[in-house]
């Protein structure tokens, strides 16, 4: 017998479901059943600050008390990581259906948006994107990926793999030489794969979980008209986030393609991959599980498996991994309230997760998520480890140790 | 529309009950009777308050001699409650009792409908189709199968030995069959037992010396059940018997043979002692096991592994001769009549939750290693010595692990909570450490229950009331492990930092718990424990006559109900036993020979195993006391040579015609 699944998750949670209607739903009638065990609040990463941790909002609920929760900016602190979901012995998708209804209203009585925050989502309607960089400069980083990427407007043939490249990997200087490195990985490995280009928007997920129920609908609506225009077999994506995206709430809009994260998908050519990883390292490795891959998809092993067949790397284990990991913060639109919490005084969690990624000895930061790099890239500066350890991306030490 | 046939003399009575209001209150009972006394070959029909009552039966019974009826149909509840009841009137009445048929007016009728005027249309039209019915049934015998008085009991636990004792003194012989080297299952590895703190050995090892000297218990250990033929009263079983490698008639229990071993360390890993000890290849679970002779295990023993042994043992055992490695495994089988399984649960594997740290971190124990670890017999002969050997400051348990949990087991185990406070007796009482038992409900619903949790308190236990979230080595890196869990009713998230985790595992089925339940024909409930027949009127019998259920087996739960349940297991055998006969329903299926082309198709599909074939005639053959009446066999033969008793066609066929004919 092996470990629990942990996490019953509605796979897509209700789109109408609301606090007055909760039950109607199954989904709703299971948060009925909450026994205020406690474990979410004790293992939420903010747990410890949160007014209002997920038992107190349903005991609220329960009491016809949930005005209050509305008005204390508690749940601001929930960064979507799924954790008291996955540990939830009533197994209530608290994450999933419950809180983002409770934030929305939170947000709804802010006297005050999060400016940082706010600019995010302004940018995503209008440009696509939450940095607020030029649509047209999204694909800008294919001239100099050193392999030839197709982009489907431009050549709309079939093709194998759709691959979704999202925001991140698309814009920063240290996404794009992950996307450089995929695309790398891709054409050494023979994958025949296209992108949308600057057709592609941003996937929405952290709007919805942040909940921006407009917005969300809006970017969904238009990436569901994009897609369909081409004729492809499958979607890669490497965002996390936009994989949850699509997996768990596109299905809502009949989104029924084959649809596979770029380290899963990798894992697949193992085989093929094994040979070609010439080059030898010689680093300590350890591997943050995200939280929409790990604890959302019980995607595990994979980026493990790649990891380990890396000639010479050693993978060591965190304290925290696999369904027990720490969010690095940048979820739930966590990835643009770093000014906000720090103005209260918080602790970030991408500090907390470095300091025990140091602590396993490790010389390398191995994500498998876009927003991480970045995160973890400051963190490691603020607590003055950047000598002591870096942070990559799995498909760039891959690229590395094939030489491509 | 075809006039049924006519049964001859005399006529059909029909007895319309209202079950107070459960079917009058919705079903016109006097328009049903009116109607019934219309139909064809119907002399009387009635309707009364309580047909089951005194009264009513003896109205049936008046009007079979005063009328001189010949069918009887009551319209009333379900057969499954009063078939038998009125089969008795119809016979006490002077016919045989399968002149009668019951209409079930009201889970059919009443209770699922509200219409008045179509549930008494619906009322009519089953009257009818049995009216029609009843006239074509054929006088039937009730069958008698002897009881064989000898009792098979599955597993030596505190259930098994307690049936088996209960049974053997009251003078029937029982065969006790257990897995291991011994018996006592779990309450053996118990120190003291919730709530009164009683010695677990000083209770149960008088009743475990009492199996092995008792003159109508053949005991066998090492042993398991490999097939069950027959049927209740009359099961043949067969037993595997693994080698002991020790003559269980000669080893007089003096254990020089474990000193003399050629291993002068024990370097083998200990079961008994949930691997915290060591034992030599040759070796007794327990001082206390029963029976008192020692086993050798091939695995680690020189002499099976090179065949170049010193074999001292067998030196020292001298001219007792006790020990043989040339046994070999042993088949035995054997006649019994009642069969009562006590096979016990499993504890759950704590690895399933890796946010508990159960095999990451060494300082993470299960209760039922603290329950060796507290023992005196134990592998620290009861002082409690962590796995790096510090004795505990601070210790935490965790209730729930692996129950009341969707990602796990959905049902509470009923026992943890109970064996959470008496281990945080026992290690407080042991260390002086400061204990925190984390709980999400404390449950203590028996008897002497919640004064133990009073007491536990007052000795200064503290209680958290939450459910532990995370489990990790505190980073400041003092060796502690930090528990967090929110303190629900102070709302604060609190980190305790102890030296100690104990995770109170629930209980589970035993892993092989499905091949037992094929082997025997049992079913089991959704978690997978036996299913009794009955959650409240029938809860040791199973869906199988004759076979019983004791203990854990059946679903978790303590000691004293556990005993309750064994009792109760070992009467009902005795019911059995006592009447010497089972009375078998008559409604058993026979293949027309005539018809029979011996195409062999009913004989795979027999859940029973029922039907042969046989040779010489090339024909099917149904054997009586088996078959149970299901109608599998009749439904598939392709040449319709098979019927059966009560379901006959042309019985099925008027009863269709009737409920289908317009009045
Ligand atoms: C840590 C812990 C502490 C507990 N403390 C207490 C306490 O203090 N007080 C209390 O009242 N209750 C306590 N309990 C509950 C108690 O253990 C059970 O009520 C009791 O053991 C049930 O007895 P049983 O005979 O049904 O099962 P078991 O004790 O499990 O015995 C089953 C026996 O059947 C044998 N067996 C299994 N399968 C087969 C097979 N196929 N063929 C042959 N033999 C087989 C096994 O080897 C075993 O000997 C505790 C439970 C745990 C886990
Ligand atoms: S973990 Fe689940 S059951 Fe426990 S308090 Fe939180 S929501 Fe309720
Ligand atoms: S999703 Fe994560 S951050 Fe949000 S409440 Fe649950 S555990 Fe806390």
């Amino acid at each position: 017998m092996g470990t629990a699944n942990h996490g019953v998750f509605s796979l897509p949670p209700p789109i109408d479901i609301s606090l007055e209607n909760l039950a109607e739903f199954p989904e709703g009638r299971r948060v009925l059943t909450c026994i205020q065990c406690g474990t979410c609040a004790g293992t939420c990463p903010y747990g410890e600050l949160m007014q209002y941790p997920p038992r107190r909002i349903i005991g609220m609920l329960r009491a016809g008390e949930l005005e209050k929760v509305f008005t204390s900016d508690s749940l601001l602190n929930c960064v979507a990581c799924y954790a008291c979901t996955a540990k939830c012995p009533r197994g209530i998708d608290l994450t999933g259906v419950l809180l983002p209804l409770v934030k929305e209203q939170v947000l709804l009585r802010l006297p005050e948006m999060p400016a940082e925050l706010q600019r995010a989502l302004e940018n995503k309607l209008r440009y696509g994107n939450p940095m607020g960089e030029s649509p047209r400069k999204r694909a800008a980083w294919v001239k100099t990926a050193g392999v030839p990427v197709r982009i489907l407007h431009e050549d709309p043939r079939p093709v194998d793999v759709l691959w979704f490249v999202e925001c991140y990997s698309s814009y920063y200087p240290r996404g794009q030489q992950c996307a450089r490195a995929t695309a790398k990985v891709f054409h050494a490995l023979g994958v025949d794969f296209a992108i949308l280009g600057n057709e592609e928007k941003c996937a929405g997920e952290c709007g919805r979980l942040s909940w921006e129920r407009g917005l969300y609908n809006t970017l969904m609506e238009y990436n569901m008209l994009v897609l369909g225009k081409y004729q492809f077999k499958l979607i890669v994506t490497s965002c996390p986030h936009a994989y949850d995206a699509f997996r768990y709430r596109y299905t809502a809009l009949r989104f029924n393609y084959d649809l596979r994260h770029t380290i899963p998908f990798l894992t697949q050519y193992l085989d093929r991959l094994k040979p070609r990883l010439r080059r030898k390292v010689s680093y300590k490795v350890t591997y943050h599980d995200s939280c929409c891959l790990g604890r959302h998809s019980s995607v595990y092993e994979e980026p493990r498996m790649l990891l380990q067949a890396i000639p010479g790397g050693k993978l060591v284990e965190m304290t925290h991994n696999r369904v027990n990991t720490i969010c690095c913060g940048g979820g739930g639109g966590g990835m643009w309230l770093d000014t906000y919490y720090k103005a209260k005084g918080y602790e970030r969690l991408s500090e907390r997760r470095v300091k025990e990624a140091v602590a396993t000895g490790a010389d390398v930061l191995a994500v498998a998520c876009p927003y991480e790099i970045s995160r973890f890239e400051d963190a490691l500066k603020v607590l003055g480890y950047e000598k002591k350890m870096i942070v990559r991306d799995i498909v760039e030490l891959l690229a590395e140790a094939m030489e491509v | 529309m075809p006039e049924p046939k006519d049964t001859g003399s005399g006529g059909i009575g029909v007895y319309v009950c209202h079950c107070g209001t459960n079917i009058a209150g919705t079903v016109d009972v006097n328009a049903l009777t009116e109607y019934a006394a219309t139909l064809p070959g119907v002399t009387v029909a009635r309707n009364y308050k309580y047909a089951c009552s005194t009264p009513g039966q003896e109205l049936i019974k008046r009007d079979i001699h005063e009328l001189n009826l010949t069918r009887v149909v009551v319209a009333a509840c379900s057969p499954c409650l009063h078939e038998k009841t009125f089969r008795n009137v119809t016979s006490e009445g002077g016919l045989n009792p399968y002149y009668f048929h019951m209409v079930n007016l009201r889970e059919h009728d009443s209770w699922v409908h509200t219409d008045k005027k179509a549930a008494t249309e619906k009322g009519k039209d089953l009257i009818r189709a049995a009216v029609r019915r009843v006239r074509l049934h054929r006088p039937l015998e009730r069958k008698r199968v002897s009881i064989d008085p000898n009792v098979l009991i599955v597993g030596g636990g505190i259930a098994g030995i307690h049936a088996a004792l209960t049974l053997a003194n009251a003078g029937k012989h029982v065969y006790l069959v257990e897995r291991d080297a011994t018996i006592g299952g779990h309450m053996a590895m118990f120190d003291k037992t919730f709530p009164t703190l009683d010695c677990a050995a000083c209770i149960l090892t008088p009743k475990m010396t009492a199996v092995k000297s008792h003159p109508n218990i053949t005991l066998w250990t090492l042993s398991e059940v490999t097939q069950v033929d027959g049927y209740v009263g009359n099961y043949k079983i067969t037993v595997k018997r693994k080698p002991r490698y020790v003559l269980e008639d000669a080893c007089v229990g003096c254990m020089e043979c474990i000193d003399a071993c050629v291993y002068k360390q024990a370097k083998v890993p200990d079961e008994f002692n949930m691997y915290l000890g060591k034992r030599k290849p040759i070796y007794i679970p327990f001082p206390q096991a029963v029976p008192q002779v020692v086993v050798i295990d091939r695995e680690s023993c020189i002499e099976f592994k090179s065949g170049k042994c010193k074999k001292t043992c067998v030196e020292v055992c001298a001219d007792r001769k006790a020990i043989d490695f040339q046994q070999q495994e042993k088949t035995e089988t054997i006649d019994v009549g009642t069969i009562i399984l006590a096979t016990g649960f499993f504890t759950f594997n704590a690895t399933r939750i890796p946010y508990y740290g159960y095999g990451t971190y060494p300082n993470v124990y299960t209760g039922l290693e603290v329950e060796r670890l507290v023992n005196a017999a134990g592998p620290t002969s009861g002082e409690i010595i962590l796995r790096d050997n510090r004795k505990p400051k601070a210790v935490g348990i965790v209730h729930c692990v692996g129950s009341r949990d969707e990602n796990t087991n959905r049902y509470c185990s009923r026992v943890c909570c109970m064996y959470s406070l008496k281990l945080a007796h026992l290690i407080k009482e042991k260390t002086d450490a400061e204990v925190f038992n984390f709980y999400i409900d404390m449950r203590t619903p028996g008897k002497g229950f919640e004064e133990f949790y009073n007491r536990v308190a007052e000795e200064g236990t503290h209680f958290i009331r939450g459910r532990v979230a995370d489990i990790y080595p505190d980073p400041a890196g003092d060796g502690h492990l930090l528990m967090c869990a929110e303190d629900t009713l102070m709302g604060t998230v609190r980190k305790i930092p102890v030296d100690m985790v104990v995770l109170s595992t629930g209980l589970e089925p035993q892993p092989d718990a499905q091949e037992v339940r094929r082997r025997f024909h049992l079913s089991c409930s959704g978690e997978g424990f036996f299913l009794e027949r009955h959650p409240k009127l029938a809860p040791v019998s199973t869906f199988t006559d004759g076979i019983f259920l004791a203990g854990c087996c059946q679903g978790p739960k303590d000691i004293p109900d556990t005993v309750a349940q064994a009792g109760a297991a070992a009467a009902e055998a005795l019911a059995l036993i006592d009447i010497g006969y089972i009375e078998q329903e008559p409604y058993t299926a026979q293949v027309l020979e005539e018809v029979c082309s011996g195409c062999k198709t009913c004989i795979p599909l027999c859940p029973y195993q029922a039907i042969s074939f046989v040779e010489e005639k090339k024909k099917a053959e149904i054997n009586e006391v088996l078959c149970k009446g299901c109608g599998t066999c009749v439904a598939s033969c392709p040449s319709g040579s098979i019927q059966q008793n009560l379901f006959e066609d042309e019985e099925i066929f008027e009863e269709v015609e009737g409920l289908l004919a317009y009045a």
